[in-house]
C-alpha cells in the first residue's frame, strides 16, 4: 500500500508529433523514502530517465514536474511543485521550485510526477488529468508571455486547469529561459528552453482526485501550529518588506555585487531599497496558495502598473549593471517576466557584457554599466535571439565567454556555467564554498551557507573548517525542505529542524520517520545530484569559483580586505568532500552510490 | 567573538590580569564597565583588532570574569615575578601563531583599536614603547614573540625591572607625535585615551563618569520600521546597550555588523568612539 502523501507512480509522457502517450512508472515505496518527492524524488527519476550524456534539448530528454507528500495537505507554504531536467545552461542537473495551484491540482491528477519526453510537431499544450495526457496544437499561443498563455488556455479549456507556461525566450531556447505559473518562476537554469525544444508552450493540470493522508486529524493539528509559529519574528522581514531587504544591509556589509562584481558596495543602493520604496510606491502584499507568510511585494509602476520586486532581481537588473533608476530596474524586471527569462542569469550575462565592451571585447558601445536603457535593449535582444549580440548572450555568460575568449571567461560571473546571485563570495565564504560545490552551479537556494556567513558565528572573511561545516548543514537543510517540500522561508520557525520536519512527515505519510532518517536523507538527495553530474561529465575542476574572486581581492569599508584565493577555496572544497565521504574527483564512494538506489 | 585579520598578519592580543590591584583595592579585572566588565572590554577591543589569538595571563588560581570561549587562558607560572614573568608566559603562548604580540594590562577602559593599530605598525625592530601622556607605556605596547625567552631569562634572573628588556633589544621609542601622525588615530583618541588605566578608586569613578562612547547606529531591513526612526548617534560602550538605545535585542532573529565589517550577536562586544553599528535581522538572505 502506497504511503500516506503518495499516489505511487509517476507519469511519463511520451509527445510525438501530434500526439501524447502516457504510462505508469510505479514509484516503490522504499524510492519514495529514500528522496521524499520535490527536488529529490527529481533526481532520481532524472537518473533513471535521462540518457547519459543527453543533449537537454534533445526530444529524449526528460523534463519532470514533481511534487511531494506535503503538496495538498493544509500545513503551511506546502504548494509548491520542482521542475528538474538537465539544464541547457550547465549541461548538468539543474532543478527549480515554482509555487501555488499547479503543485495542488498536478498532484492531485494522482501522479507524483509528470515527465514530459519527446517533441511535438507544431507548438503545443500538454494537458494531463484523470483521464491520461493529451497533446492539443497551440500555435496561436506564440510569442506570448507566460501569464499571457495562462489567460489563453483558461478561456481555451476551462478554469479547473492549472498551467505552467513558457514565454517567447523559452520558445526560442534561450539558455535561461523560465517555466512560469501564476507569476512565479521555475527560474534558474533553462528549464524554459527544454520545455521549448519539446514545442510544448504550456502544461496543464487538472485534478482528478484525491489523495489521502495517514493521520489527518494529527496533520491538521500540526499544520495549525506551523502555521501559528509562521507568524512569529522569523518570518518579519518576509511579510514587512520582502527579500527586497537584503539590498541595503548587504550594502551596509560589503556583500552587494556591484559591476560584475568588480565591487561589493553600490553608492546608490538607497534609490533601490524596500525601505526607500515602501514610504515612496503603493505596495501590495500577495502569497503563494496555502502559504500564510505573504512574501511577495507588489509595487506600482510609474506610468501604471505593477511590478512584484525581489532581492534577486533587483540586484541583478541594478547594482549588477550598475543601474540605479528604480523605474529602470522595475521594467527591466518586468521584460523578464513577460520573454520568460531568468533575472538573475540575463542580469549576470548582461554585466558580463558590459565588462567586455568596457575592455574592447564586444562592439556595442551602447551597453554601459548604469544605462538601464541598455539594458532593456539588450534582454530584448537576447528574448528575440537577435543574430550578433542576442545570440551570443541568451547562451549564458559562460557560453559567451568561450566565444568572445581574450580571458573574459575569468571575469564571467558564473559557476558551471549558471550565474551567480547576489551574494559576494569573498566576503561571504562559508557562501563561496557552497556556490562553489553545488550541482546545479552558483546557486543560493540549494545551498543556504550565507546564513552562516551572516550569523556572527564564524568569521565570514576567513573560509576554513567552520564554513566547510556550515555549507554542508545548510545544503543538507535545503535538500530537505527542497524534498518534502516546505519554503524555505519558513526556516526560522525550526529550532530542531530535522526533528520538527520528521514530525510532520510521520502524519502525514504513517512512516516512522526519525531525524536521523532524515540527516541521511539530506545527504542520499546530494550525493545523488553529484553522481547525475559525474555521470554527464562534471568534475572536481568544476568545483570552483571565477578567477576574479579568487585573484582579486575586496577593499572593505572598514579597512579590512575580503580576499578569498584559489588555495583557500580549493582547502574548502577538499574538506568538503572529505566530510562528504566523496572521492578526489568528488563523486560518490561506491558503498554511498549503492545506497542512491539508482 | 571570532578574532579577525586586521593589523598585521599574524599579531596576537595579551592581556595581563594577574597584579595584585593593591591600590584599587579589589580585582581591577573584575571591575564593571557600563554593563561588561574591564577584563571583557579588554579582550574585547584586542579580538577586534588583531588576527591571532587573544590571551589572558593570569596568576595561579586567580578567579577571572566571564571571557568568551575565544580567549585563551594562561596561567603565569610564579606569582609575584610582576609583567616581566607575564609578558614571557604570554609571549611564549602565542609564539607559534603569531610574530607580534600587542600586550597591555588590564585596566585600560578607553582603550582604542586604532591605538592598537597604530603601535604595531610602527614595530620595525624587537618592541614598540610608546611614551604616552608624558609616561613609558610598557603595558600599552607592542613586542615580537621572539622575545619570550628573553624575558623568561630575565625573570629566572631576578630581573624585575621591565625597562632593563628596552636596553636589550631592539626597541622603537615613540611619542605622542609619532603616535598622532596616524590620521586615524588623531581622528578618534586626539588626547590619546587609550594609555589612560586605572590604579586608585578615584581613577575608576572618574573613568566610570565620563561618557560612553558616541557610535553611529543603522537599522536595516524590517528592524527599520521599529520604535520610530532611529537616532543617529547613541552613547554606547557595548553592542548591546546600542541595541537596547534603538529599542532592538541583539539575539537569534538579530544581529550587528560592526563598521561593515564583523558580524556578532555578542551583546558583550566593545564599542569605540566612531564605530557604526548596523543592526540586521539574522534572517538576512534569501
Amino acid at each position: 500500500m502506497t504511503a500516506g502523501g503518495y499516489s505511487g507512480r509517476a507519469l511519463v509522457v511520451d509527445v510525438s508529433a501530434t500526439s501524447a502517450t502516457a504510462g505508469a512508472l510505479e514509484l516503490p515505496d522504499r524510492v519514495l523514502r529514500a528522496y521524499l518527492g520535490g527536488v529529490g524524488l527529481g533526481t532520481w527519476l532524472l537518473h533513471r530517465l535521462a540518457p547519459a550524456r543527453v543533449d537537454p534539448l534533445a526530444p529524449s530528454a526528460p523534463l519532470a514536474f514533481v511534487f511531494s507528500p506535503l503538496v495538498g495537505t493544509p500545513l503551511t507554504t506546502s504548494a509548491k511543485f520542482a521542475v528538474v531536467a538537465k539544464s541547457p545552461l550547465t549541461g548538468l542537473l539543474t532543478d527549480a521550485l515554482a509555487s501555488s495551484q499547479f503543485a495542488i491540482a498536478g498532484k492531485l491528477t494522482g501522479n507524483d510526477a509528470i515527465v514530459v519526453r519527446g517533441r511535438a510537431a507544431e507548438l503545443s499544450v500538454l494537458l494531463v488529468d484523470g483521464h491520461g495526457a493529451r497533446l492539443e496544437p497551440a500555435p496561436d499561443l506564440a510569442g506570448l508571455p507566460a501569464a499571457e498563455a495562462e489567460e489563453a488556455v483558461k478561456e481555451r479549456f476551462g478554469r479547473g486547469w492549472r498551467t505552467a507556461a513558457i514565454g517567447p525566450a523559452g520558445e526560442r531556447g534561450v539558455r535561461y529561459a523560465t517555466i512560469s505559473h501564476d507569476g512565479r518562476h521555475a527560474g534558474r537554469g533553462g528549464l524554459g528552453a527544454v520545455l521549448g525544444a519539446k514545442n510544448i508552450k504550456a502544461v496543464l493540470v487538472r485534478a482528478a482526485t484525491k489523495v489521502g493522508v495517514a493521520d489527518p486529524e494529527a496533520v491538521l493539528a500540526a499544520a495549525k501550529d506551523l502555521r501559528r509559529r509562521s507568524f512569529g519574528p522569523a518570518t518579519a522581514k518576509y511579510r514587512e518588506l520582502g527579500t527586497l531587504a537584503n539590498l541595503l544591509a548587504f550594502n551596509a556589509v560589503s556583500t552587494l555585487p556591484t559591476r560584475n562584481f568588480t565591487a561589493a558596495t553600490f553608492a546608490e543602493a538607497p534609490k533601490l531599497a524596500a525601505e526607500e520604496l515602501h514610504e515612496l510606491r503603493g505596495v501590495a502584499r500577495n502569497s503563494c496558495a496555502s502559504c500564510s507568510i505573504g512574501c511577495e511585494h507588489i509595487y506600482s509602476r510609474k506610468g501604471g502598473g505593477s511590478q512584484r520586486m525581489e532581492y534577486e532581481n533587483v540586484f541583478a537588473l541594478g547594482p549588477l549593471c550598475g543601474v540605479s533608476d528604480p523605474d529602470d530596474v522595475f521594467a527591466a524586471s518586468a521584460r523578464c517576466d513577460e520573454l520568460g527569462l531568468d533575472t538573475i542569469s540575463a542580469g549576470g550575462t548582461i554585466a558580463w557584457a558590459m565588462e567586455c565592451v568596457e575592455r574592447g571585447l564586444i562592439d556595442a558601445p551602447w551597453l554601459t554599466f548604469g544605462d538601464g536603457a541598455a539594458v532593456l535593449r539588450a534582454l530584448e535582444m537576447i528574448g528575440a535571439r537577435e543574430p550578433g549580440l542576442g545570440e551570443l548572450l541568451a547562451l549564458g555568460s559562460r557560453a559567451a565567454a568561450e566565444v568572445v575568449g581574450h580571458g573574459s571567461i575569468e571575469f564571467a560571473p558564473q559557476v558551471k556555467g549558471l550565474e551567480l546571485p547576489g551574494y559576494e563570495p569573498r566576503s561571504l565564504q562559508s557562501m563561496a564554498l557552497g556556490l562553489a560545490v553545488n550541482a546545479r552551479g552558483a546557486d543560493h537556494n540549494r545551498s543556504g551557507a550565507y546564513e552562516a556567513d551572516l550569523s556572527g558565528d564564524l568569521d565570514r572573511l576567513s573560509g576554513g573548517p567552520a564554513h566547510v561545516a556550515a555549507a554542508i548543514a545548510t545544503e543538507d537543510r535545503a535538500a530537505v525542505m527542497d524534498s518534502m517540500i516546505l519554503c524555505k522561508f519558513l526556516r526560522g520557525v525550526f529550532t530542531e529542524p530535522f526533528e520538527e520536519w520528521a514530525a510532520l512527515l510521520r502524519p502525514v505519510t504513517g512512516w516512522h520517520v526519525t531525524a536521523d532518517e532524515l540527516r541521511a536523507t539530506a545527504r542520499r538527495i546530494v550525493l545523488a545530484k553529484r553522481e547525475f553530474n559525474a555521470r554527464e561529465g562534471a568534475t572536481a575542476a568544476d568545483d570552483v569559483l571565477p578567477r576574479r574572486m579568487l585573484d582579486t581581492p575586496l577593499q572593505l569599508g572598514s579597512g579590512r580586505t575580503a580576499e578569498l584565493t584559489a588555495e583557500r577555496l580549493r582547502s574548502m572544497v577538499d574538506h568538503y568532500y572529505e566530510r562528504r565521504g566523496l572521492d578526489a574527483d568528488g563523486r560518490p564512494a561506491a558503498a554511498d552510490r549503492a545506497d542512491l538506489l539508482l | 567573538m571570532s578574532t579577525i585579520g586586521w593589523v598585521t598578519p599574524r599579531t596576537a592580543g595579551i592581556v595581563l590580569a594577574g597584579g595584585r590591584s593593591s591600590r584599587m583595592g579589589t580585582a581591577k579585572a573584575a571591575l564593571e564597565w557600563h554593563g561588561s566588565t574591564l577584563l571583557r572590554r579588554t579582550t574585547g577591543i584586542l579580538a577586534r583588532t588583531v588576527d591571532g589569538p587573544v590571551v589572558v595571563v593570569r596568576a595561579p588560581g586567580q578567579q577571572l570574569p566571564p571571557l568568551p570561549d575565544t580567549v585563551e587562558l594562561v596561567d603565569d607560572p610564579v606569582e609575584g615575578l610582576g609583567p616581566v614573568q607575564g609578558i614571557a608566559a604570554g609571549l611564549a603562548a602565542v609564539a607559534d601563531r603569531a610574530e607580534v604580540a600587542f600586550v597591555c594590562s588590564t585596566d585600560l577602559p578607553f582603550l582604542h583599536p586604532a591605538y592598537v593599530r597604530r603601535v604595531v605598525a610602527l614595530l620595525d625592530g624587537d618592541a614598540v614603547l610608546p611614551h604616552a601622556r608624558g609616561h613609558r607605556q610598557p603595558l600599552a605596547a607592542a613586542y615580537r614573540t621572539a622575545l619570550a625567552p628573553v624575558l623568561a631569562e630575565m625573570a629566572r634572573n631576578g630581573e624585575l625591572k621591565l625597562g632593563q628588556l628596552f636596553e636589550r633589544c631592539r626597541t622603537r621609542h615613540v611619542d605622542d607625535a609619532e603616535l598622532l601622525a596616524d590620521p586615524r588615530l588623531q581622528a578618534v583618541d586626539p588626547e590619546l585615551d587609550s594609555v589612560v588605566n586605572v590604579n586608585e578608586p578615584a581613577d575608576y569613578r572618574a573613568a566610570r563618569d565620563r561618557p560612553a562612547p558616541e557610535v553611529a547606529v543603522q537599522r536595516y531591513g524590517a528592524l527599520a520600521r521599529r520604535g520610530g526612526p532611529a537616532p543617529g548617534t547613541v552613547q554606547a560602550a557595548t553592542l548591546g546597550a546600542a541595541a537596547a538605545a534603538v529599542g532592538l535585542e541583539l539575539g537569534r532573529h538579530v544581529v550587528a555588523a560592526l563598521n561593515g565589517d564583523q558580524i556578532t550577536r555578542d551583546r558583550q562586544t566593545p564599542l569605540v568612539a566612531g564605530d557604526t553599528v548596523a543592526f540586521l535581522s539574522a534572517d538576512a538572505g534569501g
